[in-house]
This record gives structure tokens, sequence and C-alpha cells, in this order.
């Protein structure tokens, strides 16, 4: 396996690019769930801090940070304090093998001028941005009328803007001193997912089996019988519709007969014909066999990342906050950050599997930079928008009871999918699809 | 190069919580340790050529086992439970037998079983496994199926509530 | 490539710490544990020679024993939950109704 300083290169940035998408997912979704609960409920909102209340998050950042870290008297020390990274770090890497852009061609040599360009513009769009926040604190508190906090985050955030502005700058000056990127071998192709792995998918349900550790640490570690119960409820429930999410996968990967999900995206790409007329996107959602295992997923992922209707975990009618009751501070982030990026990687896996990924509908994608560009902005999109259908759920629909969750994952998804499962072989097997 | 730094730190990592499986107390480490053993090994088997049983010994061991392992001990509340230490005789026998073993063990295998390096790449991704799967070993391999239901039937029995008209069907059988 | 006997040292290595986990504690689950152990190292062994001879038989082999690990765990478990709902306690020694 040869690889040289280019790959090295891409491989950093596409890993930079991935973990800071996915870590700012959690201050934005925090503001679009409750400006969207508030949207539902006929409320308001967080509307103090910034324009719309979009820097509330962090100001909430801040204060997790410059909360006191406390342990309990009786938890078991070591557990308490790694579980919440447990919980954390399989929900980041998840998204390594899932693709997020249309592969392009790298002309030759023209690697450096691409990275100094998003640089500058990364660069100048940072410094702008801090300089407006910078600015508009400065006439907020010349007029008065504006908390003392919000003065304080509205610096802290323009000065943060400002410094990374900097910071990037100062990176492509030394990458340009020390001749890093204008390297040889352009003529490549550029293939926007970290790691694409012949067994893709199934990397994705391990590590999707091994968020169950943290959960069940903390509610252990905790020494509490609501975390306990947390801890149980979340693992039995996660155990029981990994079955049917794994199962609907199943048939998505029978259809692209591979476990890599670059070759899924790419089956996705064509078109079904009907009766002459209609053209529609190859889309597994419009597959005539595969809607009900898209349907079957999309529950099954529901209660895969804890989500209300099926937040037993931390009903917090029952349990108070189920497994991270006795959590504060920035461990408490740390939970917080993994239940959203598990909700954003789930919604990544079920744009990738059922709705084509970064496929745009009707057009054809040319094998450029502006191609990859607009594909990758379509996945975004798609991702938003499954997101967006998260919070609408959370918002809308009452949580079940617990032994109805049970039971309906074992004895209506799990046969569902099954079922499902086998009409699509059958239907791959007699050619129909 | 990067192979032997890879292989030598999750081996270190594998034997270090196998280790800790062996002799920490307390069940609840005992089972996460195990996890971690597991995972390391998982990284062997990625070692091996063999990514597609890797991630299943993840899913099956890490995910799925060692999980039921956690919730049992959990269950019946082991993790305060004393548990006292076997008889002297018995230890002393134990730890210098299997020392013993271990290194004959590994004096046999680097005196005898050092091969020659395989040449070339080994082709074992998730479809040749599985063509030889179905078609070699159709037969063990439904045999197996039976057999895990089996198991679901007897783990239910013997721990499950089972309806009062079954229980009393059973008779003698029931607790 | 790493040699296969590097493999077949750590699978035996391995393999002597479950064997005296299993003589030297009490705890059932403990000793249950310890044979998990076992099982994995033996697994690692079949898959090094898998790749020393090229044979796919050593996967599917390991496949089975990852198969019936499943089972056994479900039903060892089952047994020890059992066992703790009659005396209380999985200390193995305790369980000695058949003993004679």
């Amino acid at each position: 396996m040869a690889f040289d300083t280019t790959d090295i290169v891409l491989s950093l940035l596409k890993i930079a690019i991935v973990v800071g998408a996915l870590l700012q997912v959690t201050p934005i979704m925090v503001w679009v769930e409750r400006r969207g609960s508030a949207l539902i409920q006929d409320r308001v909102g967080p509307n103090r801090i910034g324009p719309f209340g979009l820097i509330q998050s962090f100001a909430d950042a801040l204060k997790f940070v410059l909360k006191e870290d406390f342990t309990p008297a009786g938890a078991n020390k070591w557990l308490f304090t790694i579980a919440p990274m447990f919980g954390l770090i399989p929900a980041l890497t998840t998204i390594a093998v899932v693709p997020w852009g249309r592969p392009f061609l790298i002309p030759e040599a023209i690697l450096y001028e691409h990275v100094s360009t998003i640089g500058w513009t990364l660069a100048l769009a940072l410094l702008f941005l801090g300089g407006g926040v910078a600015f508009s604190t400065v006439r907020v508190s010349s007029r008065g009328g504006a908390s003392k906090l919000n003065v304080a985050v509205g610096w802290l955030v323009g000065a943060a803007l400002i410094l990374g502005g900097l910071a990037v700058i100062l990176s492509l000056a030394g990458l340009k001193a020390v001749d890093a990127i204008r390297i040889p071998g352009g003529n490549r192709i550029f293939e926007p997912i970290v790691a694409d792995l012949n067994v893709g998918l199934l990397l994705v349900f391990a590590l999707a089996s091994m968020g169950v550790y943290g959960i069940v640490m903390a509610g252990w570690a905790s020494n509490n019988k609501f975390s306990l119960f947390g801890g149980i409820r979340a693992s039995a429930q996660m155990i029981s519709y990994e079955l049917a999410l794994s199962l609907a996968a199943v048939s998505a990967l029978l259809v692209a007969g591979s476990l890599r999900l670059t070759d899924v995206v790419w089956k996705q790409t064509g078109y079904f014909v009907i009766f002459d007329t209609v053209k529609l996107p190859a889309w597994n959602v419009f597959s005539p066999v595969m809607w009900i295992a898209f349907v079957v997923f999309v529950i099954a992922a529901f209660a895969e990342t804890n989500r209300l209707p099926f937040d037993f975990a931390e009903a917090e009618a029952e349990l108070v906050a189920g497994y991270h009751t006795e959590y504060s501070s920035m461990k408490f982030a740390l939970f917080f950050m993994s239940e959203y990026i598990a909700m954003a990687t789930m919604s990544a896996l079920i744009v990738t599997l059922f709705l084509g990924g970064w496929d745009i509908p009707w057009y054809h994608e040319p094998p450029t930079f502006f191609g990859f560009l607009l594909s990758a902005l379509a996945f975004v999109v798609k991702v938003t928008f499954m997101l967006f259908v998260f919070v609408w759920v959370r918002w809308t629909i009452p949580r079940l009871k617990y032994d109805i969750l049970m039971k309906a994952g074992w004895k209506v998804f799990l046969p569902l999918a099954l079922v499902n499962l086998i009409i699509v072989a059958l239907a791959i097997a007699k050619g129909w699809i | 190069m990067l192979e032997f730094i890879v292989f030598f730190v999750f081996a270190a990592i594998a034997v270090i919580f196998a280790l800790a499986v062996i002799l920490h107390r307390n069940p609840v480490v005992g089972a996460l340790s195990l996890v971690a053993s597991f995972f390391a090994l998982a990284v062997m088997y990625v070692l091996l050529e063999a990514p597609f049983l890797a991630v299943l010994q993840i899913i099956v061991y890490a995910g799925a086992i060692m999980v039921l392992f956690l919730f049992v001990i959990m269950l019946l509340n082991l993790q305060h439970a004393r548990e006292e230490n076997t008889r002297p005789i018995q230890q002393f026998l134990g730890y210098t037998g299997s020392a013993a073993f271990g290194l004959g063990l590994v004096y046999y295998i680097a005196k005898y079983a050092a091969l020659q390096l395989p040449n070339g790449p080994f082709n074992a991704d998730a479809r040749a496994v599985g063509v030889e799967l179905f078609q070699a070993y159709i037969f063990p391999f439904e045999m197996v199926s039976i057999l895990l239901l089996a198991a679901i039937v007897g783990a239910l029995l013997l721990s499950g509530r089972l309806p009062s008209k079954v229980r009393a069907a059973d008779g003698e059988g029931a607790r | 490539m790493i040699p296969t006997h590097y493999f077949l040292i750590l699978s035996a290595i391995l393999f002597t710490i479950g064997v005296c986990g299993v003589l030297t504690r009490r705890n059932g689950i403990t000793i249950f544990m310890s044979i998990e152990l076992m099982v994995n190292a033996v697994n690692l062994t079949f898959l090094a020679y898998a790749r020393q001879f090229h044979q796919l038989h050593g996967m599917i082999f390991v496949f089975f024993v990852m198969a019936i690990a499943a089972a056994e765990a479900a039903v060892g478990l089952a047994i020890f939950l059992s066992l703790f709902h009659h005396r209380e306690t999985i200390d193995v020694d305790e369980a000695n109704l058949m003993h004679w």
C-alpha cells in the first residue's frame, strides 16, 4: 500500500472537514431544537443573545465550561470520568465510512491553489464574522441595556473568530513557507470519504454497538438508581433496535451488492423510468420493494439515538434525567454532544442508504471540483432535512410506554424488516430490480 | 514497520486487559477490560487481513456478548458481592501450573512454529467468506442456526418468567 | 507483514491467562469470561493459520465459533441467573447440589 505526502495531507484534510462539521452540529442543533420547539409550541424561544438567539449555544457552552465538575460520593470515579468519552468516540468515528460528495479529479499541481483559495476564503469569512460580532457588541454595550454575560459572550465569540481567521492565515503562510502543499502528483481522484472500507456498513454497526458502553458505564458508575435504570433501559433498547436497523440496511446492501457505502450511493445515481414518462431518481426510497426498509430504518434510528418518542434512557418524567442524572459541567456537555452527533451520523446514514447520498436528482454532476461542491451541498441539505425531521418528530409525538417500545421492536419492526429482506432478495434473484 | 508498532501496542493492550479480567475483584471492571481486550484482538484480525471477521468480532463479542455479561452483572448487583479467594493450594497450583503451561506453549511455538511468511496478499473479504460459507459449509451453517434457536429456548426456559399454564404443564420440572 | 508465530505466541499468552482465570477464581461470571478469552485466543490462532496457508476454512471456523460462543453466553448466563435465584450467589463452589 503505497502512499505519499499528498495522500496524508488529503486524509488529514478530510478528517478535519468531517470532524469540524460534526462538532458544529451540536450548537446549531441545540439552537434549531429550541427555536423549532418554540415554533411548534407557539412560543418565541431563545432570542436574546445574537440575532435570533443564534449565539445562545455558545453562551451555553461557556456556561458548561464554567460549572463545577462534580463527582458524586460513592461513584466509581474512573469509570464515571471515561464514560462520556466512550459515548462520544463511536459517535464521532462512524461518519468515517460515509461518502459525502462526488469524487473528482484533482488536476495536475493545482492542489496548492485549491487549498490556498479555500483557506483565504475561510480566513476572510472568519475575520468578517468576528469583526461583525465585535462591532455589534461594542454598539450594544455602548447603548447599555445588555447584560454582562451578553457582552462577555460577544467579545469572546468575536475574539475567537478573529483569532481563528488569523490562525488560518498564519498556517497558510507557514505551509507556503515550507512548501508542504506544492507536492507532485496531482491527477489523482479525490474521494470525499475518510475511509472507503469494503466492510463499511458493518463497521458502522460495530461502532454503533460500542455506543451502548458509554451509557451503561455512565449509568452504573453514577451509583444512582435512576442512572442505573436509564442505562439499562438505553442498552436494552439499543440492542433490540439494532437488529431491525441492521436488517433494514441489509436490504439496501443487497440492492447495491456491496458493503461499501460508496457503491451503495453509486447504485442510486440512476433513474427509475415509469411508463416511459416519469423519471424518478433511483434512490432506494422510491424503489417499490425498499420503502418498508426505509420506514423501519428511520424508526429504528430514532430508537437507536434515544430520541423521542423513544427516549426512555432519560425520560425526565420517570427517571429525572436517566443515565446522566449525576453528570454536570463538561462531562454532561459531552453526553449532549454525543447525542446530537449520533443523530447527525444517523441522518447521514439514512441519506446514504435510502435518499441517494450526494446524488442530485435530474442533474448530472460533472466530475470536477464544481460538481463535488454541488454534490456535497446536496448531501448537507439532505442531512439537514433529516435532522429537522428528528426535531419535528420529537416535538410532535408523545413518549411511548417502555414495554410497548420493546414489544414493537421485537414483534413488529424485526419481522417487518425480515419479510422485506426476503422480498428484496426474491426481487433481486428474479431480476425485477 | 508501522504494522509492527500497531501489533505490539495492541498485543500489549490485549494482554494487560486480559490480566485485568482475571485479577480484578470487581466483575464490572473485569467485563469492561474484556471488551478492551476483544477490541485489541479485532485489530489483530485486521492485521491478519480479515477485516470482515474483525468487524464481526466487535459486533458479536464486544457489542452483543459482553453487553449481556454486563447486564447480568448489573442485574444481580454483583459489584458489591465479596468474592473469597480460592484455597491457597488451588491458587498456587493454578498460577504455577498455568505459568508453566504458558511458558511451554510459547517455547514450542517459538521453536517449531516459526513459519515462512506467506507469499502474496490473501483475499478474504466478505464475499469470499460468504461464498465459501454458503457452498461448502451450508449444512454446518444450518446446524448452527438450529443450535442458536435451541439456545434461545433454553435461555428463556432457564431464566424467563413463563406463563403459568406452561409452568403447570411442566409440573415437576418447574421451580 | 507480521510473521505468523507472533500471533501464535500472543494467542498462547491469552489462552494461558484464560486458563489461569478458570483455575484460580470462584466467581462464576469471571470464570465464564475467562473461557470467552480462551475461545478468542483460539480464534486468533485459526485466523493466523488461515492467512499462513491462504485457506478460508479457518475463517469459516472462526465464524462458527462466534455463533456458538453467542449461544453459550446466552445459556450460560441464564444458568447463572437461575443459580443466583436459588442460592443468592454465583460462587461456583456453592453450586454443589449434584455433588456426591
